[in-house]
């Protein structure tokens, strides 16, 4: 009798991309394989007698070359041998045993076998570029619409077959208080019949009230099938202005329940599009921050998917944008209008439109020129208004004083020209801690072209090699949190002990390098990702690394939002063992990708020289 | 000869004829484990016993071997810890076709057990309730390496420090679900890999050259 350990199951089990096996598949992979204990006396002898096969290191470490690219260093639960066996070429296998460990052997057939799931044979694929595995841009679409129409609809549908007379009909709508009503033959939806056709149908033309309904009413309906998304139905009923939307069965037809026009009015009341709709109604400050406060508990309850959360910094940036210019606006209610042209400025993540909840506000105030003393009491004052409010709106006042309340940060245009002067003069890696911020700036309320003037001057003082090059080394001293044997290197200090802060040691590394290749190349938008849309060929970041670049962030983006929204914190600290094994993978995939893009701009800005 | 008498002295049988010779990565391995109804050889119940095959630091996965074995009357604690409900062992196999598939493996294989005196004790006792001849098995006991290896740091052995999972963890292995007999028996195995790399950094270690460790021995499987 043949059968398999628990504990060969148990890891495989942890094990992506073979935790997606059903438990016969997994115990036929299992079977197919040999376990063994790897040290540097027995590798010579044991390599050979495995030769062919793809290793999966249970634990160890062991240096690794298994293909024409260089070394790999490798620990528990990474993979070797896949190159020779996905390119049917006989690379020579190198090993250095680091620390002896136990290694799965699978067969060649085991591998063809488990290949045959295509999320298997990608993850091999994916994993020889490093690319990561996900469907960051497929699937990333705004959020709440995409909603399937049967998470909406709540109850069954009235429905009468097609051969009850007209006034039955209308019973059943009265005594179920429905304005349509569904008809079925056999069970099959085949029409519909509203209060509008009886009006004008019947009442109008006289018709006789013991015809069939099938006489009256609307054959062959538009139809929509359950899986079908909010969005989908709402383009369906405005493109045919109907108010009723049945929704049937995709493969019995058979109705399940209606969409109406006041189920969209409905649902929109659960939508974060909706309450910032509201916060654009509100018409004081007590009425926008009650709103604002419900903003969390909007997110939380409906950015359920990876889609979701690619958005939800940008819904949460236009939010904060909408405080500000209604903060604004009530503000010059009271005091009048602005005495000369201003920007109303916004930096860092309001500027990217990568907002979390746990951002505080950056911002600061541009104007046409240095103020007298009482236009700069009204600046002043304006400033502390819009602060204040944002605060008791949920944005948090600024730590490091990063807000136009600060005089420093009231600058006139001249002022903001001089300082970027300034910035490229000195580009100490003090300076830049300082400064890195303000190069992601947006104008959020008052005069744009004042703020594109001063972006246009500033523009090319900001291109300047030799600032390039000072960023470049900057971005290159924060280091990915991967050890030398690719295990994870965790956050000291926190009571989670496996934590590494997302933010900080990988999205701002991403938001650094796009910054960079946006000055070079003088592109003016703040966003992470407009910026590696839009660099041109030529730019020094390939296409595909841009793209890589790019799923990279969504892919990061989204463990930190699930993590803040499932946590209900605010931190960027996501635990490792909060994420499933592929997207730990994914995690040390990223990481890699983006130490080789610290190290590309380093050789593309200063020469190498770090 | 020098072995010979020293297993003598220590009152088991000397190993068979051509063992003491034999390469460890030459000599294919069997580690067994068996699990009881109670720690008393005279009484003990076998409720299954499961095993592992393997060779020069590698293990077969498609080649493990586990019984649940027929099993009436008290099982004491035993199905609470490892999990065999009583409905499981009524409808076991017979202890002595279980056995009759062990037989194979006493010439040729180097048995590896965690605490032999107690499995093999338990088996030589089983055989002879059988009537099934076995040969005499030449068998490493993990237990007793890891006492070697302890002695050289600790005078007195710290409680628990030879149990299974206590060694695999010393050893830097990872933690597996305990209290099965085939999880055991891999375990064992496992175990057995990691002390032997840190007993031997040569290669060509024979059977015989572990004597000094107390480890290796030859069990009678007859009746004396």
């Amino acid at each position: 009798m043949s059968v398999v350990p628990q504990q060969v199951i148990d890891f495989l089990k942890t094990s992506a991309p073979f935790d997606q096996l059903n438990d016969d598949e997994m115990t036929a992979l299992a079977k197919q394989a040999n376990l063994i204990y790897l040290t540097d006396d027995n590798k010579s002898s044991l390599l050979k007698e495995n030769a062919g096969r793809l290793f999966l290191i249970q634990n160890g470490q062991f240096s690794v070359k298994d293909s024409g690219q260089s070394e790999r260093h490798l620990s528990e639960g990474d993979y070797f041998g896949y190159h020779a066996l996905l390119d049917k070429v006989d690379y020579q296998l190198e090993v250095t045993v680091d620390k002896p460990g136990l290694v799965y052997c699978f067969t060649a057939n085991a591998f063809e076998q488990a290949c045959s799931y295509p999320a298997i044979a990608d993850f091999f694929h994916g994993s020889r570029t490093d690319a990561l595995q996900n469907q960051a841009v497929v699937d990333s679409n705004s959020m709440w619409l995409y909603k399937p129409v049967h998470e909406v609809i709540d109850h069954a549908p009235v429905q009468a077959s097609e051969d009850v007379t007209i006034q039955q009909a209308a019973q059943i709508m009265s005594e179920n208080k429905v304005s349509s009503l569904l008809i079925t033959r056999e069970d099959k939806l085949v029409g519909i019949v509203t209060d509008r056709d009886l009006r004008n149908r019947v009442v109008a033309k006289g018709t006789e009230l013991s015809l069939p309904v099938s006489a009256i009413m609307t054959e062959g309906p538009a139809m929509i099938h359950q899986y079908r998304t909010m969005f989908d139905a709402m383009s369906m009923m405005s493109e045919r202005n109907i108010h009723h939307l049945p929704v049937i069965d995709r493969h019995s037809r058979q109705p399940m329940g209606m969409i109406t026009a006041s189920d969209v009015v409905r649902h929109q009341r659960g939508n974060v599009l909706y309450i910032i709709g509201e916060l654009a109604k509100a018409d004081n400050l007590y009425e926008l921050t009650r709103l604002s406060w419900q903003m969390p508990h909007y997110f939380a309850s409906h950015a359920k998917r990876p889609g979701d959360f690619d958005i939800a910094g940008k819904v949460l940036s236009q939010a904060t944008d909408i405080m500000t210019r209604k903060l604004i606006h009530f503000f010059q209610r009271e005091q009048g209008a602005e005495p000369m042209k201003y920007s109303w400025v916004v930096y860092g993540s309001q500027a990217r439109e990568d907002q979390t909840m746990g951002s505080d506000q950056d911002n600061g105030l541009l104007m046409e020129r240095t103020p007298n003393e009482s236009e700069a009491r009204y600046f002043a004052e304006m400033a502390e208004y819009v602060c204040n409010g944002l605060a008791k709106c949920g944005i948090k006042l600024c730590d490091g004083n990063i807000m136009a309340s600060n005089p420093e940060l009231r600058l006139s245009i001249e002022e903001a020209q001089a300082e970027a002067r300034e910035w490229v003069r000195q580009p100490t890696p003090m300076a830049i801690m300082h400064f890195n911020i303000f190069l992601d700036a947006r104008c959020a309320a008052g005069d744009l072209d004042l703020f594109r003037r001063m972006q246009l001057a500033r523009g090319p003082l900001l291109k300047q090699k030799m600032f390039l090059a000072a960023l470049a080394r900057h971005n290159n001293d924060i280091g990915i949190p991967l050890s030398v044997f690719q295990k994870f290197v965790y956050e000291k200090g926190y009571e989670q002990k496996d934590v590494i802060d997302l933010k900080v040691k990988a999205i701002a590394i991403i938001n650094n390098l796009a910054r960079i290749y946006a000055l070079a190349n003088g592109l003016a938008m703040p966003s992470t990702l407009a910026r590696l849309a839009a660099l041109p060929s030529g730019s020094g970041l390939s296409t595909k690394d841009a793209q890589n670049l790019r799923d990279i962030w969504l892919f990061l983006n989204r463990l930190r939002w699930r993590h803040q929204l499932t946590n209900n914190v605010t931190d960027n600290r996501v635990s490792v063992s909060e994420l499933s094994s592929i997207e730990r993978h994914q995690l040390k995939a990223a990481f890699k990708a983006i130490d080789r893009a610290q190290q590309g701009a380093v050789m593309n800005f200063s020469g190498g020289m770090s | 000869m020098f072995a010979k008498l020293k297993s003598w002295l220590n009152g088991t049988p000397a190993l068979p004829e051509g063992w003491a010779e034999k390469l460890i990565r030459d000599t294919p391995l069997l580690a067994v484990d068996l699990e009881l109804t109670s720690l008393d050889i005279a009484e003990a119940k076998v409720t299954s016993i499961g095993w592992v095959e393997g060779g020069d630091n590698s293990i077969n996965i498609e080649r493990c071997g586990y019984h649940v074995i027929r099993t009436s009357g008290d099982l004491a604690q035993s199905p609470v810890i490892h999990g065999l409900t009583e409905e499981a062992l009524t409808e076991g196999m017979h202890i002595r076709d279980v056995l009759a598939e062990l037989v194979p493996f006493a010439e040729t294989h180097l048995w590896l057990c965690h605490n032999a005196a107690l499995d093999l004790g338990i088996l030589k006792r089983v055989f002879n309730d059988t009537g099934i001849v076995c040969p005499d098995i030449v068998v490493l006991d993990t237990l007793k390496v890891a006492v070697y290896q302890l002695k050289k740091h600790y005078d007195v052995l710290p409680s628990n420090s030879a149990n299974l999972s206590v060694c695999r963890q010393r050893m830097g292995l990872p933690a597996a679900p305990a209290h099965n007999a085939l999880d055991d028996a891999m375990a064992t195995m496992q175990l057995w890999f990691a002390q032997n790399q840190a007993l031997n950094r040569a290669k060509n270690i024979a059977i015989g050259d572990l004597m000094h460790t107390q480890a290796v021995s030859c069990k009678k499987m007859e009746k004396s």
